[in-house]
């Protein structure tokens, strides 16, 4: 790992602007009592404006690594460093420079949007002078500022989701964590939060974000980051996730679902003279193969699909996509991710349908 | 495997350098918190109304019920000349400060469920600071309860002796009291972080201690068992330093403490023990609270 930004052992506090990079992780780890690691010698260093990604099934590591980072946990291990600041020594200055959102939405229902962001600005100190303007500015940004008065308790959950967003960034912070910001929302108000975070990002503010979409880390991300088991596994931006996939993604759809699509496998691994590197998958009754070869393959395989009983009912080439690479990354923990409603999305949201 | 590297291409020229916003006091902290949860308060009045009305309701029901009753009971126990309304009203006081301090802990399930405990601790805001203002909050409600109950009793006839001190003296006892009473209401919604268990578990304990102690009728009037009882029940206290100072006179007869005279025979020992009782609920519901903000994983 290539780290320039690596933790001052003088200990001076750079203030969180002097500093290039927006978060320095050597070695986190974080274990339960019990001995579980969640997170387990976790090294990155973020730039800061940069919008970084961690993906990963249930269970890898991402929220408690989220809540490292955002002083929420103190690690067990290792050093952290958020906007210049030491995790441990210097929580108080961190939690100034930073906005948090978490998995779940966290607004106060009986108290009217208006007032959550209010309360907001008076915790992270925005003088008084600025407050209604900043207020204002962010009710038109999350689009509620007709029900500015309501109480948010009767807001939908997308609603509250935005009004939640609004209040990590009242203090327009430097860096801002998102805890699967759009998990549960409809792909409308997914798409318009979307919107939301890449505005902010432009404007310099860095966006760390943890998703299960991948759609989401493609659109939004600079660069990603597989958690798995608590370690990372891959990373770079998405494209060299791409790439290094390899080759083209050979989808077919064969009549039966799910299990007759499994036993497809069978018949592609054993009659296709397929790559050592090929990867076969069943996903929502398609075999897909990924394999440098995809197009020399594609007949060979409705061949010997047709010859073995099989209905082939469509079939298509496509490029990766992060969905191919995650499954080609973190194919022990699939089963943890909620494939159906993911990869739904994925292929909407990208308009890469197989 | 690979980790980011810090050189990848970032556009940290793009920067917008911003200031820290300035970061508040510790009172202001406290003022802050101290405004969300009275806002909160008066955005969900029907709480507060309901309440009010379960400690009128009280003292019109006890007065209607056992008036006449509970003057007889007066009149052989060496209270001779204290109309009910006046002995009770100390009992409806006390019922008040312990039923709105319930809500501390009901308040603090809603934060621990909606997320709000988390986002105020990864606030720069002084842990502390939250918790103080949201208890700063609950005892004015605890003020106004007390204020609006004593302005009921007035008009139905009770009399405080003790003038405007003594009123002052009552809404401070009534604080005491309700601390201990919010610091068990604390405990209970951090170990079960359910409304419906602490709910049930403040009110099992709050009106069998009502009964079990001086509230309703003088201790002699009682069974041995319960005057047995009362000496260690909280409720006792608190009811017995509120009457000493509507009745303007020493009225604690679960042990003798002649030190000071009148009123402070009561009111020293009584204080003595809701003090006690704070320091002690008060302590483990703080150290319950470090505790939760220390192991918040969600």
């Amino acid at each position: 790992m290539t780290d320039d930004t690596a933790p001052d052992p003088a200990g001076d506090e750079p203030a969180h602007t002097d500093t290039p990079s927006a978060v320095v992780a050597q070695d986190l780890t974080f274990a339960y009592p019990d001995g579980t690691r969640a997170v387990d010698g976790l090294s990155l260093s973020i730039p800061r404006g940069e919008c970084f990604g961690f993906l990963g099934p249930n269970g890898a590591g991402k929220t408690t690594t989220i809540k490292l980072l955002a002083t929420l946990l103190s690690p067990t291990d290792g050093t952290v460093r958020v906007n210049g600041y030491d995790a441990t020594s210097r929580r108080d200055a961190i939690r100034g420079t930073i906005g948090y959102m978490a998995q779940s939405v966290s607004v106060d229902r009986d108290l009217t949007a208006r007032d959550n962001l209010a309360f907001a600005c008076k915790a992270y100190g925005v003088p008084r002078d600025r407050r209604r303007e900043r207020i204002d500015e962010l009710l038109d940004l999350v689009d509620l500022a007709d029900v500015a008065d309501t109480p948010a308790g009767q807001f939908s959950g997308g609603m509250q989701k935005r009004l939640d967003a609004a209040t990590a960034l009242v203090h327009d912070p430097p860096l801002v964590f998102l805890d699967e910001p759009t998990t549960g929302l409809d792909p409308k108000a997914r798409s318009r939060l979307w919107e939301y975070f890449e505005r902010i990002n432009e404007r310099g503010t860095t966006v760390f974000l943890t998703t299960q979409y991948l759609a989401e880390a493609d659109a939004l991300c600079d660069r990603l980051a597989l958690l798995r088991d608590g370690s990372l596994v891959e990373s770079g931006t998405p494209e060299s996730l791409k790439r290094r996939v390899g080759g083209a993604v050979l989808a077919v759809e064969i009549d039966g679902g799910t299990d007759t699509a499994s036993a497809a496998t069978t018949v592609a691994r054993e009659r296709v003279l397929l790559d050592p590197e090929a990867t076969v998958e069943t996903d929502e009754g398609m075999l897909r193969v990924t394999t440098e070869r995809a197009r020399q393959l594609g007949p060979d395989l409705l061949v010997a699909l047709r010859d073995a009983g099989f209905d082939v009912t469509g079939f298509d080439i496509a490029e990766p996509t992060l969905d191919d690479v995650f499954f080609a990354l973190a194919d022990e923990s699939t089963d943890d991710l909620d494939a159906t409603g993911d990869h739904a999305d994925a292929a909407q949201s990208t308009g890469e349908g197989r | 495997m690979s980790t980011p590297s810090s050189d990848v291409d970032g556009n940290a020229d793009a920067v917008v350098d911003r200031p820290t916003p300035a970061s508040n006091s510790f009172v202001g902290d406290v003022w802050v918190n101290f405004e969300r949860w009275s806002c909160k308060a008066i955005q969900t009045p029907a709480t507060l109304v309901l309440e009010v009305a379960l400690a009128v309701f009280s003292l019109l029901m006890f007065t209607a019920v056992f008036g006449d009753l509970g003057e007889l009971a007066l009149e052989r126990s060496g209270f001779a000349g204290v109309g009910y309304v006046t002995f009770i009203l100390p009992a409806a006081l006390v019922q008040v400060a312990g039923s709105a301090a319930i809500g501390s802990g009901i308040g603090l399930i809603g934060d621990l469920q909606s997320g709000m405990f988390e986002k105020t601790l990864v606030s720069p805001m002084h842990p502390a600071a939250v918790f103080l203002g949201k208890a700063a909050s609950e005892l004015l409600r605890v003020v106004c309860y007390v204020g609006l109950l004593l302005g009921l009793g007035t008009l139905l006839g009770a009399t405080v002796e003790t003038g405007v001190a003594g009123v002052v003296g009552i809404v401070l006892v009534c604080l005491l009291f309700s601390l201990w009473y919010m610091s068990i209401s604390t405990i209970v919604a951090l170990a079960s972080r359910d409304e419906g268990t602490l709910d049930a578990a403040a009110n099992l304990l709050l009106f069998p201690l009502l009964f079990f102690s001086s509230a309703f009728l003088p201790l002699s009037a009682l069974p041995r068992t319960v005057q047995d009882f009362a000496t260690f029940n909280p409720v006792t206290y608190g009811a017995d330093g509120v009457r000493a100072l509507v009745l303007g006179r020493d009225v604690l007869t679960v042990f003798q403490f002649d030190q000071f005279g009148g009123v402070l025979d009561t009111l020293v020992p009584a204080v003595t023990v809701l003090v006690a009782l704070d320091l002690l609920f008060g302590g483990v519901a703080v150290w319950l609270l470090a505790h939760t903000s220390r192991s918040v994983v969600g």
